[in-house]
């Protein structure tokens, strides 16, 4: 035969398409002629007139059936009975809307809490990063966290030969200045570092080597974001001149818009300027780089891993202490790497919810299919094949998860607002979630599947009933099926303990929050505000002036109305930086390089306990006489007495912050604090010294930019039984510090309470999404449970009638109800506690202070779930001994 | 025999009604008929069968229809071969002739 299409055939399909009636038309007027003519040959036969009709009937097999024959091989016969399939699939579900209408809640629950986790994991995990080739791209770093000092990141950048190229970046907070003064998020950076991304400037240029020992003005590349608030999006701006902390730059570049780097650690950066090392190259105590690198092509991660093992080995031979732990990690791995676990462990809750939401539907559908058998099985009788049915009965699930897919999706969109703004800063890249083609893919792929999912089933117990079985079980019209009901019993097993695990793993999250929320950080954070006062490029920052405008500014913040107390610290707790300084205790040996003790290095003024209600434990406060000639004073925390003086009192003791071997300046402690938080919210309190601002000389002299700022923490007087509302604080302290120079802006003004809040958004994310999705898989469990008993119920109705007529109590039919509810709840219940402990091993290194095997949480979640099934199957069970047993008996 | 009349081998089938229809034209019961009097009775085809493969054959354009009225002057929908048919059937009865031969001598093989 010829490959072409007949003509034939296209004008035969274009009949069958689009002049469908008048194509049905003719069919059965030619079935029924033939069977006229049929009817015809038997009367000439000598059949009765009605006689010849009923064996042409016969010998024709039933005109539907032949119709259906003929449908089956026209051209376009597929797109034929798919449309069919759709209109009566959707005529069915339209008919009965209760059915669809928890069946459609429940499935755009289940791909609704899908899809919405899935384009966060997508957004965050998935995407890749938005430079050229991210793979390629490492960080060098110690212990994959800690920076590295400017001579190892020389020596590395010198040594190595498996990186195409290496750079160093700097966070750098500057003082914008203009009509209003402003601290912008800035990098600095070596000129490795923007053009190793590989992202083209959309205006102007990035770094030169030549730009890393600037001579005249620094040059400046800002991002696309400051570039249109600041700058309006103007093109003239290149060239342009901005006074940066007091430094004049020439901007000579604006990165795309998107473009974020390093998206870990200094996200959100406005501005980039060079990195001079000068005569920072040669030290290797003061760490702040952190190292970028892209891998040589061809090169693996592991090889180039071995090759710095033994750059730093050899080096810390050199300079021992100097190249501790120092690893290589992909850039993309250090940018979502916190996250990872914490979201995928959602991806296979939200996985849970949807499988549930399935056995919920599909056990639904199993109801309905045995109300429906006697239809089937007419259909069946009238000639319909089984391979129709079946397909009919699955394109009416994949058509309601088609329906809950759409909802789900507007419910995703709708979740996602709640989600982002739900996981604050705790989610990096957070702003390339959303609803893009790929998740929608995703939505669409999981919907049919899910649709075949739970169709499958019952459309498959349906289409092979056998017509006897049916006829009499519908005959008797009391039991149905034995095979089908257990079918439906182990689905709702299957539900219970998906459940349990999804309320296992909610429990966790919800007593690691708590045992996080009671973390004592030491101070008392309710009442407090803090802000950073940066003198930074202002008339203020001259070592000189510095001293006396914190004074003074401390003395009219602490003189406003609703202050009870004020103070000064360079860094606070949590929000601010970690800066670690060497010591040596006085009269103890001098310690190998390696083992310097450090401390978190803090500077004050007076009164700040008072202002943090950090106590004093023993000692005192320094306060206004602790200046530069007198004795020289420091706090020391608890962990820091008890190290370094175990079984006596610090007070007294000296330690000295001089690098001096003889005669060195010594401190005296005077007090001892309770520990407090640092920057990570549940890691252990690590050892601080707290120095008098007054007698601190780096801070009283340097004309550095680093101690240019300080952050100021004010307490509210808060009477009891009114609310602490040390935000309202903020206006008058932007007064005090305007009254003085209004040039010093007033910045990262929060309550410490969102300081802590913040420090916690991460696992409160992660809780509040696995009790959510817990809190759906419990009621999607209640409803399945509600509605097999409910409908087992039914089926007994007839039954319980009996029962009752010959005198069982309501208590006993009660009993009998629950009591086939018991085993399946039991035995979910053992299934999922069972699950659980396996399935929550994952989230190990998500929980805090609790056990992933804690036996409260399983002995909790076992309890209410049991309970609420229970609850569920009283419900039906009490309606049944309501049954009269005349009216059940006369039943069906 | 019941089994040989209801599993027509489609190609047979198609064979077997070209073949009816290549002696003038019939509606679908006369095909019927004619079929089972040229294989004296071996091959009854059922409605069932003989309605796709008629819709088939039309769309495969070896056969066209239009209504009529019958012998007994009720509307009847007549088939006949066109060009295309004619040359199927030719096709078709050299295919049958050379698996027939085949067969045969298969048969008769020791």
């Amino acid at each position: 035969m010829s490959p072409l299409l007949p003509i034939s055939r296209v004008r035969a399909l274009w009949r069958n398409v689009f002049s469908k009636s008048r194509v049905e038309d003719d069919l059965d007027e030619h079935v029924r002629s033939y069977a006229d003519l049929l009817a015809a040959e038997k009367m000439k036969a000598g059949l009765s007139p009605s006689e010849a009709r009923h064996a042409a009937l016969v010998e024709l097999g039933g005109i539907e059936r032949v119709k259906d024959e003929v449908r089956d091989v026209r051209s376009g016969a597929l797109l034929d009975t798919t449309a069919r399939d759709l209109r009566y699939a959707a005529r069915t579900l339209i008919r009965r809307p209760g059915f669809t209408i928890v069946a459609v809640t429940a499935l755009a629950l289940g791909t609704g809490a899908t899809t919405a986790i899935f384009s966060v994991v997508n957004g965050v995990l998935l995407r890749p990063l938005p430079y050229a080739d991210p793979d390629r791209l490492v960080v060098l770093l110690h212990d994959a966290r800690n920076p590295v000092s400017p001579a190892n990141y020389l020596d590395w950048k010198r040594q190595s030969t498996v990186f195409s190229s290496m750079g160093a970046a700097e966070v750098w907070v500057g003082n914008v200045s203009g009509d209003v003064p402003e601290r912008a998020q800035g990098l600095r950076v070596t000129s490795d570092v923007l053009a190793m991304t590989g992202v083209r400037p959309v205006l102007g240029r990035v770094f030169r080597p030549d730009d890393d020992a600037p001579t005249g003005e620094p040059p400046l590349v800002l991002s696309w974001g400051y570039w249109q608030r600041r700058f309006a999006g103007r093109r003239d701006v290149l060239d342009q001149r901005i006074l940066v902390d007091g430094t004049s730059y020439v901007v000579v570049g604006v990165m795309p818009q998107g473009f974020d780097f390093p998206t870990f650690w200094a996200t959100g950066v406005q501005m980039w300027a060079p990195l001079p090392l000068g005569e920072r190259a040669t030290l290797r105590s003061s760490s702040s780089l952190r190292v970028f690198a892209r891998l040589r092509p061809g090169v693996t991660l592991e090889s180039s891993r071995a090759q710095m093992t033994t750059i730093a080995a050899s080096l810390e031979q050199a300079f021992p202490g100097s190249n501790r732990d120092v690893t290589v990690t992909p850039l993309a791995e250090k940018v979502v790497g916190d996250v990872r676990t914490a979201l995928l462990v959602l991806l296979g809750a939200v996985g849970f919810v949807l499988l549930i939401a399935c056995a919920n539907v599909a056990h639904m559908l199993l109801a309905r299919a045995t109300a429906r058998q006697r239809e089937m099985t007419v259909r069946l009788a009238l000639g319909a094949s089984r391979a129709r049915l079946l397909r009919q009965m699955l394109t009416e699930s994949v058509v309601l998860a088609l329906a809950g897919g759409v909802v789900g999706v507007a419910l995703a969109r709708v979740g996602l607002t709640v989600l982002i703004a739900l996981a604050g800063k705790s989610i990096p890249r957070a702003e390339g979630i959303a609803l893009d083609p790929r998740v929608l893919a995703f939505s669409a792929l999981v919907s049919l599947l899910t649709g075949v999912a739970f169709g499958l089933l019952p459309a498959v117990r349906v289409s092979r009933s056998e017509m006897a079985d049916v006829l009499r079980e519908g005959a008797r019209g009391s039991t149905e099926g034995g095979q089908r009901s257990r079918l439906r019993w182990v689905l709702v097993g299957s539900e219970i303990a998906l459940s349990i695990i999804l309320l296992t793993g909610a429990g966790l999250a919800i007593r690691s929050f708590v045992a996080l929320r009671a973390i004592d950080p030491g101070f008392d954070a309710r009442g407090v505000l803090t802000a950073v006062i940066s003198l930074k490029g202002t008339a203020e920052q001259p070592p000189g002036r510095r001293t006396a405008f914190y004074q003074s500014a401390l003395e009219r913040v602490r003189r406003l109305p609703g202050v009870e107390s004020a103070s000064l610290i360079n860094h606070v707790p949590i929000a601010g930086d970690i800066w670690g300084f060497p010591f040596r205790v006085e009269g103890q040996p001098k310690p190998r390089p390696e083992d310097t003790p450090f401390a978190v290095y803090r500077v004050v003024f007076p009164e700040y306990f008072k202002a943090m209600r950090l106590p004093i434990l023993q000692g005192r406060d320094v306060t206004e006489s602790d200046r530069l000639g007198s004795t020289r004073v420091v706090v020391v925390n608890d962990v820091f007495a008890k190290r370094y003086w175990p079984n006596e009192s610090a007070v007294g003791k000296r330690i000295t912050l001089d690098p001096a071997e003889d005669d060195p300046v010594w401190v005296t402690v005077v007090g001892v604090v309770k520990n407090a938080v640092r920057s990570d919210w549940a890691a252990p309190p690590q050892e601080e010294m707290f120095l008098s601002y007054l007698q601190a000389r780096q801070y009283l002299e340097s004309d550095g930019g680093h101690v240019a700022y300080m952050s100021l923490v004010a307490r509210a007087s808060c009477t009891p039984g009114t609310r602490c509302t040390p935000a309202s604080l903020a206006p008058s302290v932007r007064e005090v510090i305007a009254s003085l120079d209004p040039a010093v802006p007033v910045t990262e003004i929060q309550t410490m309470d969102d300081v802590i809040a913040g420090a916690t958004a991460g696992p409160r994310f992660t809780l509040v999404l696995l009790a959510t999705f817990a809190a759906v898989a419990l009621v999607l469990a209640a409803v399945g449970i509600y509605g097999v008993i409910s409908y087992a119920v039914s089926r007994r109705t007839h039954e319980i009638g009996v029962r009752m007529a010959l005198g069982a109590s309501p208590a006993t039919v009660v009993r009998l109800i629950i009591g086939q509810g018991v085993r399946v709840v039991g035995a979910g219940v053992i299934t999922g506690l069972a699950g659980a402990l396996l399935a929550t091993r994952l989230m190990t290194s998500v929980v805090y202070g609790v056990r992933v095997t804690d036996p409260l949480t399983y002995v909790g979640v076992a309890a209410l779930l049991t309970g609420v099934a229970m609850l569920a199957s009283y419900i039906p069970a009490r309606r049944a001994t309501r049954i009269d047993p005349l009216i059940a008996m006369r039943s069906d | 025999m019941a089994d040989t009349r209801t599993n027509l081998l489609q190609g047979t089938l198609d064979l077997l009604i070209l073949k009816a229809l290549a002696l003038g034209e019939l509606h679908g019961l006369g095909v019927a008929r004619r079929v089972e009097q040229i294989t004296r009775g071996t091959f009854q085809v059922k409605p069932g069968s003989l309605f796709p493969a008629l819709y088939r054959m039309e769309e495969a354009g070896w056969l066209v229809s239009s209504w009529g009225a019958s012998e007994t002057n009720r509307r009847a929908k007549y088939y006949r071969l066109t060009a295309a048919g004619r040359r199927q059937l030719d096709a078709e009865t050299s295919e049958w002739k050379r698996i027939a031969v085949a067969i045969a001598f298969a048969l008769q093989a020791t």
